[in-house]
């Protein structure tokens, strides 16, 4: 079996965006609306002296109890048995409820006007015939030509690893087993496959 | 992961959904009371036909709020199909949208009797002529054969939409203002509160019958202890959302700072018809116009309960 | 007519049949219902589950594939591998990844990388010649829709109408046409005798910064920057920089992600935390424009403590090199009667006679063998003379240099600066990022010059863990001392100098009246010279920059009696009018009565562009098969690369190399001497191109001679390598990269200075630089020309220094790079990063204000204030960003916006403009831009 996560180092993450430019060329997202599948936050955090600045990626955590999926009305977004957490356009009537189910912020809307758009700015390439919403899909299409998602290859900071957590040897693997990389809000039950690495530690 | 959190209302389900849920509760529960009133109480062509057909036109109207803001209309198709809770048993908008198509199904069934005998559908352009219909009389009359089956399909199913609205609500477990068993309570009673109040409405505005004093003085007293169960409900909401959960606490801030809510829906929502409910239950109104407008408050607070409730979800994000 | 419009219809619109009705009712074409199952039969299929109501993503496509090129974004020069795909009978261009064979940028790319495709498709593009409208004015951008024809008949009738002479011409490049057709502009130049030349890289980076640098290493190259070798580094150190690491140089950011997981410390000195102070262990707020009195501080504790390794700097620096003072207190190089260098050899106190150029002080002249000391005894004299080692000359210049004085300035306590020099000195390896746009302050070379030293003192100078300069500077190198030691002419010196030789090639080129028959050197050498004369503030060496422009356009350069006016600019890639400062200089420039013609090439509708008469579309790098093959940037590999063209044009645009023919056509005529001269500089053979154009100008109707120029550098390099052409291309095609050698044989063969001299003038790491000696000899005589590391106050304010209380409303002001927008280039319109930018708009595109100040002066975030130059007057607006990132008495601004021209739609009147604020200000050595050298006020708007 085959469970895919995603671990992202946020000592190495420098807020460049390559991996939001990334993955909107590859996913043909709707950059005019400004909505992405994923996010790179730029916060400042600390007090008076200590401020300091922090780049937060963030993306769809593919759950494994996701309630995304368990408030779908069609069925249009559905798991794989590898663990990604999909949205079918097809059958997708754009209710929303999976956005508002969702507690991390990690799906946006496609409009009809999108569509449209979308035709224009993609050209003859333009893979989508429907609205819908939409959300990360860990690029499972790269995945299936034994690529890695388009923001994992790219990330300049290395930041972003990519790995199939039944893979013991696969070190990235090592990395969420040995428990310095965690996933964001595990009480909600939701069972993320994004885990974090914090960048805290080295400073006092 | 410890990190620093924001917090956020959303503005995915806005006003629409609001007026969705409002319009579905109150529908449904006006339906199923008017049928179980028939049925059971005494049988009522007017209370009948002006719930099922309030009844259903709500809900229409519901459903068209949150069909016109769906992103794609045609795949809506999807959850017209009965076979969806076979794929989607744990998606409640697939149930509500079921309970709905067959609270209108078996509504109008249930109806269809009376219509025959209505001055009003019989001389309504259209409606008259398919009601000539051999087949449309065929049906009419096992109708009426089998009443109560069918009034209990359509009231099952009425209970089902009124209890969805807040199921669908407890399902976004990120908020924990909506995720908790209290809220599916608080818009069931709010649907059936609401439905009282309707039906007053309309028996002291439209239906006018001296004869039907005593429902009047039922539904009077039903919807004193409704509203009393919803101000105990509340009032748990307070307690539960003041410790505990930082989502919950953010929720709690923003809505007890809120004059909308406070004294908007709390206030004259429920306190004030309260009060006026109490006075004509123990010592009686002399005019109707106390209850008028206990129940036009009442309706009024309905759609502000889903109102604030929907605005004030918070969620927490880590980042 | 709007440029819009121009443009004609555009490409890309695909029509759709989707009817606009109120519910939106989907449109489904005939083929995608018929792939919907389910409701086409009714009947009981309702009853199943229904099916999809779209293909969804099935019809994948038809026709992948991936080509290789190089991004154009920046310097960096990253290897990409280019995806297309054919669909509905039209290839597109749909993914740019880091190519994964690259050793460069190892398979990664940045945001603008990424996003670079949006540049070909962008509908702002520059889709045809256009003619600025009779009766319009330079920067109103009326133009008309020409024919390629249309557009050099015009510019043949305006050059011949106003008799405009070579040397009247000025050349203005960008980056892009220095590092990609330097090849073409130089002998371009020499061609038609146009002897003017100005590049933006240089006031900014590369001779300000870098000149100060390549003193101590001798590197100066195209585009130089060193790659350190952050992957093993134990400590690395940064002083304004971010642009190499945070803001994203994706060679240098992949390596330093790499050093620090690996557990480098980093140490960051800046005054905001940058992207890159983000990542540090520590960060370090300086005061800007102190950062030399911090680094002098270190110098002198390193010097002071020993933390430094002695045996590389007996043996490959100029160390132990003897000095002495003249009479008027001057240091000067203590050496024989044939100008050779003098050591003292460590064990005998004997004086003892190097080699002039040489990698290793352990064999003198005679070839025996020495230990030359690197500190002689107190009161040691020498041909009569007291004399000192550069190592004891150096140590007594910076004797007022302390921790505790450098405290006063930066604002860093001295116990820090005590600890982190010691830090450093005792950690290797060790890295002091090299720093790479200069232009701030008048001290920015000599910062540079001492970040050399120190990186030099650990012997981190092309080894592991330290400064590794490119595989083809190395390859370079060794040419062109093989050809010294044999004796013979290095060659074509375009390709073939390296560091200084070819500093110096340029430098003659365009500064000498003899190389040109009309006898006229660069307008901005005469008017340097003239300022000389009249001993008013000059340049001593102008190379390529803007020095004078205003002067010689308005009539006030003089050469023999006569104005040397300057009436015709030919502008290619670049921006001057958003690069330059201010930018009303560069608008007077262009908008002056006495200039008759503007020709730009560019690609996009830049703020210059609207400055132009005639603008002549570039195709993008994208639809580009380059004229030549390329070194692969600052890469420790040698490798050879080039690009592959992925999709053709989608315009009537033309190529860089036959626009110079074109231009060559149309000024001199001389078309002829330009391909010789491109021989002669380049190597590329005249003979066989002009026979293989012959050939392409027949199959293809633009970009012929870039075709013939490209089939001869194939057959040139294929022949060195010892390789057929097919076996080249095909390498090229599949990898995208042709390597010839890796960093570890690189180093082990031409490793400079271990295994062979460095390319500076005496071929060791110069601690005394020669080149600043010479240029004191020649009577430079102000601090920046110091042969040695010493002291210069950066000058924000009149006689104030820099630790003076500032105003209630001043402050210091800063700018930087963008992660996602290149210099303040016609990218910040791209619509991937304009929608990144408005996503961190109120990071990127706003002023940072500290909250104590700002609230102080009733300024809240968001507010629209004005700043004001204290120095100058100038003003701009802007939006407050107030952020305790920032030191309190310091402004920073993203250096990338404040475009004008509403051609670019997604960009025009975003943010800030830095070229509004910021004077014309020069530093005396190469006239590098002093960007940082004012206070600002501040105001609510
Ligand atoms: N405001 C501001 N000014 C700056 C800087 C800054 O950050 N902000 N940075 C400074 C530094 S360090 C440098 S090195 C310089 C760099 O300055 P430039 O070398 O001028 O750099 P770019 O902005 O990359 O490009 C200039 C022009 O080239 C055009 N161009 C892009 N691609 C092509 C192409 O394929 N063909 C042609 N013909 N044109 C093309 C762009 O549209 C743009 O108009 O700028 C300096 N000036
Ligand atoms: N995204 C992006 N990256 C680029 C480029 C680009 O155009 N865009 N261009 C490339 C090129 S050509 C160049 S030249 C380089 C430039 O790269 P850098 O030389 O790093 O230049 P900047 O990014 O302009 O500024 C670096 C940092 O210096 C800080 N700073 C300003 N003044 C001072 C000071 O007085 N002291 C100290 N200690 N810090 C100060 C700023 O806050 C900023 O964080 O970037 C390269 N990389
Ligand atoms: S992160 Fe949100 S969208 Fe993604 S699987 Fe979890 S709940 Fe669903
Ligand atoms: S919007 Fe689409 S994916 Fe989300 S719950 Fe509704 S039907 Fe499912
Ligand atoms: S995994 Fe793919 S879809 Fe998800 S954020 Fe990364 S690039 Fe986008
Ligand atoms: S590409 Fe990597 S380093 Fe850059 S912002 Fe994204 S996660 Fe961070
Ligand atoms: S660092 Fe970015 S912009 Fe520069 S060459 Fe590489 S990919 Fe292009
Ligand atoms: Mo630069």
């Amino acid at each position: 079996m085959t469970r895919y996560a995603m671990v992202i180092d946020l000592n190495t993450c420098v807020g460049c965006n390559a991996c939001m430019a990334a993955c909107a060329m590859e996913n043909q997202t709707e950059v005019w609306n400004d909505v992405w599948r994923t996010y790179v936050h730029d916060k400042e955090i600390g007090t008076g002296e200590y401020a300091h600045r922090r780049f937060f990626p963030r993306l769809c955590n593919h759950c494994d109890n996701p309630p995304c999926m368990s408030v779908c009305p069609t069925g249009a977004t559905y798991r794989l048995d590898n663990g990604i957490v999909k949205v079918d356009q097809a059958l997708c009537m754009g209710c929303r409820a999976c956005a508002m189910a969702c507690p991390y912020d990690a799906r946006h809307e496609v409009t009809y006007a999108d569509v449209r758009t979308g035709r224009e700015f993609y050209g003859s390439d333009y893979r989508r015939t429907r609205p819908s919403m939409d959300k990360c899909t860990f690029c499972d299409h790269r995945l299936a030509a034994g690529q890695q998602p388009a923001c994992v290859e790219t990330c300049v900071g290395s930041a972003r690893m990519f790995c199939d957590l039944d893979d013991p040897d696969d070190p990235v693997t090592r990395i969420v087993e040995s428990g310095v990389a965690r996933p964001l809000m595990p009480h909600l039950g939701t069972r993320p496959n994004v885990y974090y690495i914090d960048d805290m530690k080295r400073r006092g | 992961m410890d990190v620093t959190m924001s917090y956020a209302t959303q503005d995915i389900w806005t006003w629409w959904i609001a007026i969705y849920l409002y319009f579905g509760g109150l529908g449904a529960a006006t339906l199923a009371v008017t049928f179980l009133t028939d049925m059971y109480l005494k049988p009522h062509r007017d209370l009948v036909l002006w719930g099922a057909w309030s009844g259903i036109v709500l809900l229409a109207l519901g459903s068209l709020m949150l069909f016109g803001h769906l992103l794609d209309h045609v795949a809506v198709i999807h959850v017209l199909n009965p076979l969806v809770l076979f794929y989607q048993p744990h998606a409640w908008i697939a149930w509500g949208t079921q309970f709905i198509i067959w609270m209108m199904f078996w509504g109008v069934l249930y109806a269809l009797p009376y219509m025959y005998i209505s001055p009003f559908f019989q001389k309504l352009w259209g409606v008259n002529r398919v009601m000539d219909w051999g087949w449309v009389q065929k049906i009419a009359e096992l109708s009426t054969r089998y009443r109560k089956f069918i009034g209990w399909m359509a009231t099952i199913n009425g209970v089902g939409v009124a209890v969805y609205t807040g199921l669908l609500v407890q399902s976004f477990p990120a908020v924990a203002l909506w995720h908790n068993p209290g809220i599916p309570l608080l818009f069931t009673v709010s649907a059936f509160s609401t439905a009282m109040a309707f039906l007053l409405l309309l028996m002291y505005v439209v239906i006018h019958d001296a004869a039907d004093d005593h429902i009047r003085v039922l539904y009077e007293r039903i919807d004193l202890v409704l509203i009393s169960v919803e101000l105990v409900i509340i009032f748990s909401f307070y307690q539960f959302m003041s410790s505990g959960d930082e989502s919950a606490m953010r929720s709690l801030q923003l809505l007890w700072n809120d004059l909308g809510w406070l004294i908007g829906f709390i206030g004259f929502g429920l306190v004030v018809p309260f009060l006026l409910e109490l006075r004509g239950v123990l010592k009686g109104w002399t005019s109707h116009v106390p209850i008028v407008a206990a129940s036009l408050l009442i309706l009024v607070g309905g759609y502000l309960l889903r109102h604030y409730i929907m605005y004030n979800g918070v969620y927490a994000y880590p980042w | 007519m709007s440029l819009r419009n121009a443009g004609g219809c555009d490409d890309e619109t695909i029509t759709t049949e989707d009817s606009d009705m109120a519910w939106n009712l989907p449109s489904l074409s005939r083929r995608a219902f018929l792939k919907t199952t389910g409701y086409g039969g009714a009947g009981l299929t309702l009853l199943s589950r229904v099916g999809r109501l779209a293909g969804g993503t099935a019809d994948e496509a038809d026709g992948e594939q991936t080509s290789y090129s190089i991004c154009n974004f920046c310097s960096s020069l990253c290897n990409i591998e280019v995806t297309t795909r054919s669909r509905h009978g039209e290839r597109r261009i749909v993914k740019l990844d880091g190519n994964p064979h690259s050793t460069l940028n190892r398979g990664k790319i940045c945001a603008r990388g990424q996003a670079g495709l949006r540049q070909t498709y962008d509908v702002d593009r520059l889709k045809t010649p256009l003619i600025r409208v009779e009766g319009s004015k330079r920067g109103e951008f009326r133009f008309r829709v020409a024919s390629w024809e249309e557009a050099f008949r015009y510019i043949a009738e305006r050059q011949q109408a106003a008799a405009i002479k070579p040397w009247e011409w000025t050349m203005v490049g960008g980056w892009t046409s220095c590092v990609f057709y330097m090849n073409w502009s130089v002998p371009f130049a020499m061609a038609n005798e146009v002897p003017n030349i100005i590049a933006s890289p240089m006031q900014h980076c590369v001779t300000t910064g870098h000149l100060g640098t390549d003193a101590v290493t001798g590197n100066f190259n195209v585009h130089d920057e060193v790659l350190p070798d952050y992957d093993n580094a134990r400590y690395i150190l940064l002083i304004s920089s971010n642009g190499s690491t945070g803001s994203v140089s994706t060679c240098r950011m992949v390596r330093f992600a790499q050093g620090r997981k690996n557990g480098a410390k980093v140490v960051v000195l800046d005054p905001r935390c940058s992207e890159t102070a983000a990542k540090a262990d520590e960060w370090l707020k300086i005061r800007p424009g102190t950062d030399l009195a911090f680094l002098l501080a270190m110098l002198k504790i390193m010097l002071e403590e020993g933390l430094y390794d002695a045996d590389f700097l007996r043996a490959h620096t100029n160390m132990p090199f003897l000095l002495y003072r003249d009479d008027d207190g001057q240091w000067q190089p203590l050496t024989d009667d044939d100008g050779r260098p003098l050591v003292m050899e460590e064990h005998s106190g004997e004086l003892r006679t190097l080699p002039a150029f040489a990698n290793d002080n352990r064999v003198a002249a005679d070839g025996a063998g020495v230990h030359p000391a690197l500190s002689v005894p107190a009161g040691f004299t020498a041909r009569g003379r007291p004399v000192k080692t550069v190592l004891q000359a150096q140590i007594g210049e910076l004797a007022g240099y302390t921790p505790e004085w450098a405290s006063v300035s930066t604002g860093i306590d001295a116990a820090t600066i005590t600890r982190i020099a010691r830090e450093f000195g005792r950690s290797r390896p060790a890295i002091v990022n090299p720093g790479w746009h200069g232009a701030r302050y008048g001290n920015v070379m000599m910062q540079r010059r001492v970040q050399a030293m120190i990186q030099a003192l650990n012997g981190g100078i092309n080894k592991e863990g330290g400064w590794i300069m490119s595989g083809e500077v190395h390859h370079k190198a060794a040419h062109m001392f093989e050809a010294m030691k044999e004796g013979y002419e290095p060659g074509a010196p375009l390709a073939r100098l390296a560091g200084m030789p070819f500093a110096k090639m340029v430098i003659g080129a365009v500064s000498k009246p003899e190389n040109f028959s009309h006898g006229h050197p660069g307008w901005t050498w005469a008017f340097n010279r003239q300022e000389r004369e009249a001993g008013r503030f000059n340049v001593a060496l102008p190379v390529l920059t803007d020095t004078g422009v205003r002067e010689s356009v308005e009539g006030r350069v003089l050469w023999e009696e006569k104005p040397y006016l300057t009436r015709a600019f030919f502008i290619n890639a670049a921006n001057p009018v958003r690069h330059y400062y201010p930018d009303s200089y560069w608008k007077e420039v262009l908008g002056h009565d006495n200039v008759e013609l503007v020709v730009a090439i560019d690609v996009l509708p830049s703020d210059t562009v609207a400055y132009a008469d005639v603008v002549l579309p570039n195709s993008t790098y994208l639809e580009r098969d380059e004229p030549t093959l390329y070194g692969n940037g600052v890469n420790h590999d040698l490798a050879l690369t080039t690009r592959y063209a992925a999709i053709p044009s989608l315009y009537d645009t033309e190529e860089t190399a036959d626009l110079l023919v074109k231009m060559t056509e149309i000024i001199s005529g001389n078309v002829d001497g330009f391909i010789d001269w491109v021989e002669k500089l380049t190597g590329l053979e005249a003979a066989a191109v002009r026979a293989a154009w012959e050939k392409t100008r027949a199959t293809h109707p633009r970009g012929a001679f870039a075709a013939a120029c490209r089939q001869v550098s194939f057959a040139q390099e294929a022949r060195r390598l010892g390789i057929s052409v097919e076996e080249l291309d095909r390498e090229l095609r599949e990898k995208g990269v042709y390597f010839e050698a890796d960093r570890q044989e690189v180093l082990e063969k031409y490793g400079m200075p271990r295994r062979m001299p460095v390319p500076t003038d005496s071929g060791r790491i110069e601690f005394f630089s020669n080149l600043f000696h010479g240029l004191r000899q020649a009577g430079y005589d102000s601090p920046h020309f110091n042969p040695l590391a010493g002291f210069i106050p950066a000058r924000c304010r009149k006689d104030r220094p820099m630790h003076a209380p500032l105003e209630k409303d001043e402050f210091y002001f800063t700018y930087g790079k963008t992660p996602t927008v290149s210099h303040a280039s016609t990218n910040s319109n791209n619509p991937v990063l304009a929608a990144i930018n408005r996503f961190k708009s109120d990071i990127y595109k706003r002023v940072w204000i500290h909250p104590d100040r700002a609230g102080v002066l009733g300024i809240r975030d968001g507010d629209g204030i004005r700043l004001t130059n204290t120095l100058s007057g100038q003003q701009a607006t802007g939006q407050a960003h107030v952020t305790r990132l920032v030191r309190p008495d310091v402004l920073f601004v993203y250096s990338s916006f404040g475009v004008e021209n509403p051609a670019l739609h997604l960009t025009e009147g975003d943010g800030t403009a830095t070229n509004k604020l910021v004077p014309h200000q020069e530093e005396p050595v190469v006239g590098g831009f002093r960007s940082q050298e004012f206070t600002i006020r501040v105001a609510r708007a």
